[in-house]
């Protein structure tokens, strides 16, 4: 009798989980990151399949976990009680998902693939609308200075980590995800889970960081500038005159020109610009634009987070070094801020036109989140001061401003 | 020291590829609005307004017919109901 419930208990996963505690912390992690997503509706399309990719991968017995290969590219597991090592990379898909299962063929079929970062790059690219960045041209190089916390980053944490490892770490400063990933996809995909984490958990917490970093940098003044008065005294005399057809050729040339200077970008600026394209041509693209935007991008995103989730295991997740990608993922992006705004601040000191510093701070790629959060602050400081459209200029700039970052760290570090 | 030099030297090349991938971005968006501008001018015409009736709920109609007979005091009479 005492036999069987041993083997009940045996057969459960509570062994494990007592024999290892470690596990607790991981559902504990899991349910806040649950939490935030779905309560404090923190970026929920992506932080609730994340956080249950978390969940699910961390229970013993489940097989859910992704198996990160090491620096040979070899998994070790266990199949019929034998200790297995074989090269991932040289294991066909069917092989991948009969001994290591689901999560373990999703992620090496799609996300070590590199597939899907473009894929959700093209579903960005469908929903962005570049006409407040074309109407408000001047203020796309805010998106320039806010990739400033990548570099800074870079070179406190090439004293920590490898250098490859530190250009993983640095591209959360880039606040976007799928750069992220795809960053570290060719520089340290031992890192993967929690980069990926880091950088959506901070993307969740754009309105709690951004706040912050306004809070220390900018005075009551600056954030009172009103840029609609500042248009009046100082017009724009760029006139359009068919705005669907510049629309359309924007993102063409745009790809050009990205291709040219850093071919390494192109996987990420190309698809995006593709997806814009499909959008901006309107009728004769729009059952392509229809797939990009909601079928492709949406199951893109599910496989996306369940399996970035899944690479959060015990193992991977409870150490140092994500600890030290934690920290340094939040210095990154405060410091991305805090470049976007001192650039605003320098520039107001020599032009009469005065920029309102909001519109540096959202010079990242959180779209459209960052612009909204800036125009929430703005709007406390001045009920009548709507900053919205001149900070998504700065913002989806920072989109092409933080892939070009990921294509400079690939071509000198991968 | 190594890294730190490298780091360093990655920092100069990538802000700087970064603003001046951002400010050709710029300029060439401000040349093809230019362009635009000169060779294509014209914005699409919006589509003149459908002449035909727009389907009514009918009990959206009955309730206009009612007030119009309430108010012509039974001498006017709804001959077609269009949307603005």
């Amino acid at each position: 009798m005492e036999n069987i419930w041993e083997k009940i208990y045996s057969m459960t996963a509570f062994s494990d989980i007592i024999a290892d505690p470690r596990f607790l912390v991981m559902y504990a992690l899991a349910f806040l990151l649950l939490y935030l997503g779905i309560k404090k509706e923190f970026e929920p399309l992506l932080l609730v399949p994340i956080a249950f990719g978390v969940l699910i991968a961390n229970f013993p017995g489940g097989g859910m976990g992704v198996l990160g290969a090491d620096g040979q590219g070899l998994v070790h597991y266990i199949k019929d009680g034998v200790e297995v090592s074989k090269n991932v990379y040289e294991m066909p898909l069917p092989e991948i998902a009969h001994d290591l299962g689901l999560m373990n063929y999703i992620y090496y079929a799609l996300i070590k693939s590199g597939l899907l970062p473009p894929i959700i790059f093209m579903g960005v690219g469908a929903l962005t609308d570049f006409g407040p960045m074309l109407r408000n041209l001047k203020l796309a190089i805010f998106g320039a200075g806010a990739q400033f916390g990548i570099f800074a980053v870079l070179l406190v944490a090439s004293q920590f980590f490898t250098m490859q490892e530190a250009g993983s770490l640095a591209i959360i400063g880039g606040a976007d995800g799928p750069t992220a990933i795809f960053t570290t996809l060719k520089l340290a995909p031992h890192l993967l889970g929690p980069i990926a984490i880091a950088a959506y958990s901070y993307m969740a917490l754009v309105p709690v960081i951004i706040p912050l970093v306004v809070k220390l940098t900018c005075s009551k003044k600056e954030l009172m500038i009103n840029m609609k008065e500042q248009d009046k005294l100082y017009p724009n005399k760029q006139e359009f005159k068919n705005m669907r057809v510049l629309k359309i050729i924007f993102p063409i040339a745009v790809t050009t020109i990205v291709a040219i200077i850093v071919p390494d970008a192109v996987a990420l600026v190309g698809m995006l610009m593709f997806g814009n394209l499909i959008k901006e041509i309107g009728a004769n693209t729009s059952r392509l634009f229809e797939a990009a935007s909601n079928g492709i991008m949406n199951a893109a995103t599910i496989f996306l987070g369940l399996s970035v989730g899944a690479t959060m295991t015990v193992e991977a997740f409870l150490n140092w070094t994500t600890i030290g990608i934690v920290a340094g993922g939040f210095l990154a992006f405060g410091f991305s801020i805090f470049g976007g705004i001192m650039l605003v601040k320098i520039m107001n000191l020599f032009t009469k036109k005065k920029i309102n510093p909001l519109v540096g701070a959202t010079g990242l790629s959180a779209v459209p989140m960052a612009s909204r959060v800036a125009n929430d602050i703005a709007l406390k400081y001045d009920p009548k001061n709507h900053v919205l459209n001149y900070c998504m200029s700065s913002n989806v700039a920072g989109v092409i401003g933080s892939a070009v970052a990921a294509g400079i760290l690939i071509s000198f570090l991968g | 020291m190594e890294n730190l030099i490298y780091a360093l030297e990655l920092m100069g090349i990538g802000m700087g590829t970064v603003f001046v991938v951002l400010i050709l971005v710029i300029e060439l968006g401000k040349l093809l609005i230019l362009l635009v501008n000169k060779i294509a001018p014209e914005e699409a015409k919006p589509q003149a307004k459908s002449a035909t009736p727009v389907a009514v709920m009918p009990n959206v109609a009955q309730a206009i017919a009612k007030a119009i007979n309430t108010i012509t005091e039974g001498k006017g009479k709804v001959e077609k109901i269009e949307k603005q």
